[in-house]
């Protein structure tokens, strides 16, 4: 059957469900909250213009991360649950694209002989981060979303979500107030790796790009073969 | 030739998907799926995973933030 044929056969009974429930305009209120957004944003500017560009910038990401309906627990589960890898792939082009930035700002300021920005986020690998991400593994599917997506789908109005979120809270505050514990018993055990100290920045690079390639390249054949089996 | 409803009202992502797919293994050629879903991810993987399959899909947004996916089984 042609697809011309569903469409006759759908829109009448479309047509009486858009009559028992009739969509609202939502234009106006979209404007209104985009004034809104940016009136804030001149208001966070008189306090910080670090502040207002913060809320800017995020405003900008949660707008992209809706409409893109891109989400990072689909990257990974995706792929065993479905075979379906797109999001994955896009994960993987993010990273690369990402690494360019990075090593850019990291590396200019190397070669100004400024201090190098964002030294601070490179934390100690040990087992603790396998464990760590297995946990928050096993939660974002069941709760359907990670960080990012949970907080967008609340905003969407996805109800079970905020009950996802609500727990995100407490479960993060919790580990907040056990940090220090975990930090000095079993965290600060690992190895800090910043790869241009092993590569050098040229070797750090190629190596970034080679694995973000092969997984790539992993990606795209795993979603092949998982569409020849079915 | 009949039409089958699947309820996924308030279920998160990927239930709503590993629903259809078992649903629509359980359909004969012909018939068509209509999955009622309330969640904007399931809105991306379930008539991405069925377009692959190589069915015909239709998506209406009948209500505010509810969809209805038609999945017609081709094969």
């Amino acid at each position: 059957m042609s697809e011309t044929s569903i469409n006759t056969r759908i829109s009448p009974r479309v047509r009486i469900d858009s009559k028992k429930n009739p969509k609202k305009n939502q234009i106006p209120v979209g404007i209104g909250i985009l004034a809104t957004m940016v009136v804030f944003a001149l208001y966070l500017a008189t306090i910080s213009s670090k502040l207002s560009l913060l809320w800017i910038a995020g405003c900008c990401f949660g707008f992209i991360l809706q409409k893109s309906r891109f989400c990072f627990t689909a990257s990974v589960r995706d792929p065993y649950l479905t075979g379906s890898t797109s999001l994955t792939k896009a994960v993987l082009i993010a990273f690369a694209i990402t690494t360019i930035g990075f090593t850019a700002i990291k590396f200019g300021a190397f070669l100004k002989g400024q201090p190098i920005p964002g030294q601070g986020f490179i934390v100690p690998i040990s087992l603790a981060t396998v464990v760590g991400a297995f946990l928050f593994g096993v939660g974002m599917v069941i709760s359907g979303g990670c960080a990012s997506g949970t907080l967008m789908r609340v905003g969407e109005g996805f109800s079970m979500q905020m009950l996802s979120l609500f727990f995100f809270v407490v479960g993060s505050l919790w580990g907040a107030h056990d940090f220090g514990w975990w930090q000095t018993n079993f965290i600060s055990t690992g190895p800090k790796v910043f790869l241009p100290d092993v590569f050098g920045w040229i070797g750090a690079l190629i190596v970034q790009f080679l694995i973000i390639g092969t997984l790539y390249i992993l990606a795209d054949k795993w979603e092949n073969k998982k569409l020849q089996d079915q | 030739m009949s039409e089958v409803i699947l309820d996924c009202m308030g279920e998160a992502c990927p239930v709503p998907l590993i629903k259809t797919q078992k649903k629509m293994a359980t359909l004969s050629v012909g018939d068509t799926l209509i999955v009622q879903i309330d969640h904007s991810c399931a809105m991306k993987n379930v008539p991405e995973w069925a377009r692959k399959e190589g069915y015909n899909v239709e998506i209406e947004e009948v209500a505010e933030g509810e969809w209805e996916i038609f999945i017609e089984k081709t094969k």
